[in-house]
């Protein structure tokens, strides 16, 4: 029996913040860097300092938190660069011999004041995605029934708790704001897959062909790597995508360039880059078509145009009958 | 030191520079390789949009093929090392979904135990043939070029399938080997960025953006030229560069792109030729007079 | 012309289901919240809803007589009469919204058991009950087009001859005061967790619709109640689900006995929880606990099952503790939770204030009386919720349009906050919040006596001249003064604080979560009453000892 537990409250660590600073009210130099270097219990973590300043450094620090137990939400903001939940990241992760925290307020979103950002954008676009149930018909008492198989698959996406750390690193939010976003698309799988809702056709046709839809991801990973509940909003978007093309959505670029893709591995074994080009502008798409010219001839020009026939994995054929085999198991 | 070695589609195809380069800087090593001929394409995160369970297949064929010779995997782009490693790190974890694997697997005869490890030419430059060893054979002296790095979304994320818990210094290797063969590694805050070639051809125009904003800011900062060690990086940031600053900032394309292994060549004093910098669509050519 | 016909302070549970019924109703409604609705504190309640189904076996007058017992019998017995015969349709209803609630095999709803009941009626989402709630009727707020006064605080209700006709709010992005009317006021403004400290509770659970009632007139029912949960974690204080002892975890003490068989031979672990928390905190001050802790074991119950039915709490434990549960007990001890205590009010919200009306957890009906059963706070928000709403909207239909003295309102409020951010004090929000909270534990804590709680007394009644006198806020910007409402807060802190030790001295017996070591006993001949403290105009405190409503359910010896 484990009888002995660390003694929790031994010991002091000095930890240094540079928080950025912004005050909407003073008329000009209204941004600066603030340094802070306060004392505080080792297992303390940066919402346990920040709290700390604010409480008796210095009162005037804005930020938004509430439950400190990574349930709420609230905390978001970058650390070092990189958007994390404050409440649930320990200094000592961070900055184990000491190095100073580089604290700002979440990407992507207008600053309302130092670490406190606008998430009216974040929420507009949660409410674009129709996020609520709907089912044709209710059972008029008791519940639907479906599996706990089900309901547990969505757990997944039912733990996000809107923190918007995966909208701060977006990399396609950053140079396209009509982009639907990792949390709303996130949002919207869990009304794809939850068997209880009807519209799954006319939500994954929407989020098929809608400017800023599932094809607009870039697969950058920054949405799985920041999410700190798991998540993974960028699987949940890869999710719809094999889904849209299941039920036949109309064929984007994004679907002619999967298709594309997985053609010339199944046939070659290696991709055939110059056919994807092709393919994913479409065969009969003459204007981006035409757009691939100037590339393609400069690349020509010096000597990197892939192979006309292109090179092959040796015994591809192998490869051939995996593909195969795995589409007769579906 | 003997790796199996995967160089990826793109290497044989529109970057032959890279696999050149590599394989000259290799020789002067003597680091000795083998080439997994039969290994098919990683998929790059695209196949398994459509068929997860293919793309995992040929990739946990791929290090079973290894495992077969008892060699590390080497990688010559950050594409390649992410899918890779993610697909390893998922049957590891799943012991279920690599049964169902390999049994897939099964009639070829191939059946992956979990032991590959894969690694990218850049970490094993570091971690393996070390940077102390790798500078006794720079005669060329880069000092005085400032470099911004580029790493490339799939050589730094997901950080659990590319063992940063152990090893968190993975994430400033370019940055080390920049500084290795003399040159600065410029604070680049867009170096763990996406470069947009996933979408080139899908959303062109945020794609666009993407190269516009990094390129541009690099120059901006002082930048001679970016070095990645991912080809598709290379592809778009160099072969759309034109297009991209035009379109966003209304100037010209004039930041090279440099290959990782291109650069160490470069310091190793290897023949332009070999090295293919004129193979690049953004000249390099003012850069390499500078050294 | 009123601005809406039915106000609703508060977007937690309680306020969205009375919001989403009202809106239902036809009624103009709006919500007021001082921060974003998914926000809102019942996202932390983790472990399960109850509700009786009698059509599958089980019986409401089981589920209230568990509730009532684990009150120890101060419940009023009408009110948890009512909660039992709705809360299947309530929970069933929540389903068909969209919950994605557990299921058995058959694919209907599943269950597990919780504390103070042995029949398992708790139906869950994995360890995110209260979040997955929230979302959902955030979710349906959405579909209804429900309109938010979001990150709006209130800071009075407008009151004009004793009808309470909206409120004055502070709009925190900006820093202006508004007035806005309302037919009808309902607060669901939640808990007062910080109040004491530590709390399981949230920073933004100061109180605020405690506070407000009382100074309008309503009474405070029971403050006294304060309900220590028995696991939550060492030093982080965070909330470890009774779901965790539901599904079969045990408590050991440092000697490694499972020490609740000799408090609760017959339910062990899944005894009330303040008999659990007592249990706890005796092992611990008599020398059995490990630095102040003592252990919560989960390891028999194998790596998997935890993480599908309580992935949370496993989050939880590794992020902020280092442990894994399934390898080794995590330390955990009683925390301040929840207050059973609040805005007195009937079966329907009533507040007896006209146009004030109360649900949740600030409100009493009462239905936890002096302990409540875990997973009946998510059942109490929801039914109250939605009954309040019912009576609001007809109550609204017979106000008459009236002119409203708002400037008048809003400049006192302004004055209010000049006279705040004016004052050359030396003392912080922060310093005069802690040193009372930290008291407030110390002298209602676990246990209690004459001496302990007379010091609570004195140190809320220094905290508040300290707070009239001392008090300086360094912010005296517009935009998101966080300062500012800090230190609003607090006012509404201490009027909780008051309220909670009048209460706590009124009475003089030990039953359910007040526990006096100088009067062990419950004392049904003269205490089976309620404490009610009602603070007039000018500031005189008045207390009521009404009698509790008895039924069916005689009161008996509480054994567990």
């Amino acid at each position: 029996m484990e009888t002995s537990c660390k003694s929790l409250l031994k010991g002091i660590m000095e930890v240094k913040l540079k928080v950025k600073r912004f005050d909407p009210e003073k008329p000009k130099d209204n941004i600066w860097y603030q340094d802070y270097n306060i004392d505080i219990h080792p297992s303390s973590t940066i919402l346990d300092a920040l709290i700390n300043i604010r409480e008796e450094v210095d009162g005037t620090l804005g930020l938004r938190c509430a439950c400190r137990a990574s349930i709420c939400g609230s905390c978001g903001m970058k650390v070092n660069g990189q958007a994390k939940l404050v409440c649930k990241t320990r200094v000592e992760e961070i900055a184990p011999k000491g190095e100073i925290l580089l604290i700002e307020p979440m990407g992507n979103h207008t600053v309302i004041r130092d670490l406190i950002v606008d998430l009216d954008t974040f929420f507009a676009k949660i409410e674009q995605i129709t996020p609520y149930l709907q089912p044709d018909s209710e059972p008029e008492t008791g519940e639907f029934i479906v599996s706990n198989e089900s309901m547990d698959k969505l757990l997944t996406e039912m733990n996000c708790i809107m923190c918007g750390l995966c909208v701060s690193e977006c990399t396609v939010l950053e140079v396209d704001k009509t982009f639907i976003g990792p949390a709303a698309l996130a949002k919207a799988s869990r009304f794809v897959y939850d068997p209880r809702d009807d519209q799954t056709d006319q939500r994954l046709n929407y989020l098929n062909d809608e400017q800023g839809g599932i094809w607009d991801c870039t697969r950058c990973l920054q949405c799985v790597e920041v999410c700190p509940k798991g998540v993974s909003p960028m699987d949940r978007i890869m999710d719809l995508r094999e889904s849209a093309i299941e039920i036949g959505a109309k064929k984007t670029h994004g679907y002619h360039h999967t298709n594309s893709f997985e053609k010339s591995v199944t046939a070659n074994g290696r991709l055939d880059e110059t056919r994807l080009a092709i393919e994913s502008a479409g065969i009969f798409n003459i204007s981006r078509l035409i757009d691939l010219i100037p590339v393609g001839l400069k690349a020509l020009i010096r000597g990197k145009l892939p192979p006309l026939f292109p090179h092959k994995a040796e015994d591809n054929k192998k490869i051939q009958e995996l593909a195969k085999k795995i589409k007769e198991d579906k | 030191m003997k790796f199996a070695f995967y160089p990826g589609c793109v290497a044989r195809g529109g970057t032959p520079e890279l696999l050149s380069s590599s394989l000259a800087v290799l020789e002067k090593l003597e680091i000795e390789v083998e080439e997994l001929t039969k290994a098919g394409c990683t998929g790059a995160g695209v196949l398994q949009e459509k068929n997860p369970l293919l793309g995992d297949t040929i990739n946990v064929r791929t290090l079973a093929m290894a495992e077969e010779k008892s060699l590390p995997i080497m990688t010559l782009c950050s594409t390649c090392q992410g899918v890779l490693s993610q697909a390893n790190h998922k049957v590891k974890k799943d012991k279920d979904y690599l049964k169902k694997i390999n049994e897939l697997l099964k009639e070829e005869g191939y059946e992956y135990k979990g032991t590959t490890d894969v690694k990218h030419l850049l970490w094993i430059l570091v971690e393996d043939y070390g940077l102390d060893k790798l500078k006794d054979h720079f005669i060329k002296k880069l000092s005085g070029l400032s470099f911004a790095p580029f790493y490339g979304c799939y050589m730094v994320r997901p950080s659990e399938a590319l063992g940063f818990d152990e090893k968190p210094e993975r994430q400033m290797y370019l940055e080390k080997i920049i500084e290795s063969v003399g040159a600065t590694a410029i604070e680049f805050p867009g170096k763990f960025s996406c470069c947009g070639f996933p979408v080139l051809f899908i959303n062109q125009t945020n794609s666009l953006k993407m190269v516009s904003n990094h390129t541009g800011s690099a120059k901006d900062l002082g930048a001679d030229a970016m070095v990645t060690p991912c080809p598709l990086c290379h592809l778009n940031l160099d072969g759309y560069q034109g297009k991209a600053r035009k379109n966003n900032r209304g100037d010209k394309a004039d930041l090279p792109i440099i290959h990782m292994p291109q650069m160490i060549a470069l310091a190793m004093g290897i023949e332009t030729k070999e090295i293919g910098l004129g193979r690049h669509i953004v000249s390099t050519e003012e850069v390499v007079n500078k050294i | 012309m009123y601005d809406h016909d039915l106000l609703i302070v508060g977007a937690g549970l309680a306020g969205l289901r009375c919001a989403v019924e009202a809106q239902r109703m036809g009624l103009k409604v709006a919500v007021i919240t001082k921060v974003h609705p998914v926000r809102s504190h019942s996202n932390a309640a983790q472990g399960g809803i109850n509700a009786p189904l009698t059509d599958r076996g089980d019986d409401w007058k089981g589920h209230a007589l568990d509730t009532i017992k684990g009150s120890d019998y101060l419940a009023d017995q009408d009110a948890v009469e009512i909660m039992s015969q709705e809360a299947g349709d309530a929970v069933l209803e929540l389903e068909r919204m969209g919950v994605i609630f557990s299921r058995g095999e058959d694919g209907k709803l599943g269950t597990r058991r919780f504390g103070g009941q042995k029949v398992a009626r708790t139906f869950f989402v994995g360890a995110i009950t209260g979040s997955a709630l929230l979302h959902v009727l955030y979710e349906q707020s959405l579909k209804l087009g429900l309109q938010v006064y979001e990150e709006w605080f209130v800071t009075s209700l407008i009151n004009e001859d004793g009808v309470v006709k909206g409120v004055v709010a502070l709009d925190l992005k900006t820093g202006e005061l508004e007035a806005i009317s309302a037919k009808a006021v309902v607060i669901a403004a939640g808990g007062a967790g910080r109040v004491f400290e530590p709390s399981t509770n949230a920073l933004i659970c100061t109180g605020d619709g405690l506070s407000l009632a009382w100074n309008n007139g309503a009474g405070l029912m029971d403050m006294e109640m304060i309900q220590y949960h028995p696991t939550t974690l060492a030093r982080t204080g965070i909330l470890m689900s009774e779901a965790a002892r539901g599904e079969g975890a045990y408590l050991f003490n440092s000697e490694g006995d499972r020490f609740m068989e000799k408090y609760a031979p017959d339910y062990m672990e899944l005894a009330s929880r303040d008999v659990v928390s007592r249990a706890e905190q005796t092992e611990i001050n008599e020398g059995r606990g490990i630095d102040g802790n003592v252990l919560l074991d989960l390891r028999h119950l194998g790596k998997d099952f935890i993480e599908s039915r309580l992935g949370y709490l496993q989050e939880v434990s590794v992020e902020f503790l280092g442990i894994d549960m399934s390898e080794k007990p995590v330390p955990i001890r009683p925390g301040m939770h929840y207050i059973m205590g609040g805005i007195k009010t009937d079966v329907n919200g009533e507040t007896g204030v006209p146009g004030l009306y109360a649900a949740g957890e600030c409100a009493n009906v009462s239905v936890h009386g002096a302990n409540r059963l875990g997973a009946n706070s998510l059942l109490d928000t929801v039914v109250f919720g939605r009954r309040s709403a019912s009576k609001a909207s007809e109550y609204v239909k017979t106000v008459k349009d009236s002119k409203i003295l708002t400037n008048e309102h809003v400049e006192k409020d302004l004055n209010r906050i000049k006279k705040i951010l004016n004052n050359k004090g030396k003392l912080r929000t922060s310093e005069i919040r802690n040193t009372m909270a930290t008291a407030m534990t110390e002298g209602i804590g676990v246990f209690r006596d004459q001496k302990s709680m007379e010091y609570a007394k004195k140190i809320v009644e220094e905290s508040k001249i300290k707070y009239r006198d001392s008090l300086v806020v360094e912010n005296k910007g517009k935009v998101y003064n966080t300062d500012l409402l800090f230190a609003l807060e607090l006012g509404y802190m201490i009027d909780c604080a008051e309220s909670i030790v009048h209460g706590a001295l009124t009475r003089k017996e030990s039953r359910g979560a007040h526990f006096r070591t100088d009067i062990k006993d419950r004392n049904d001949k003269e205490w089976l009453k309620h404490t009610l403290i009602y603070r007039d105009r000018s500031g005189e405190i008045k207390i009521e000892t009404p009698d509790v409503t008895i039924t069916q359910w005689k009161p008996v010896a509480r054994v567990y």
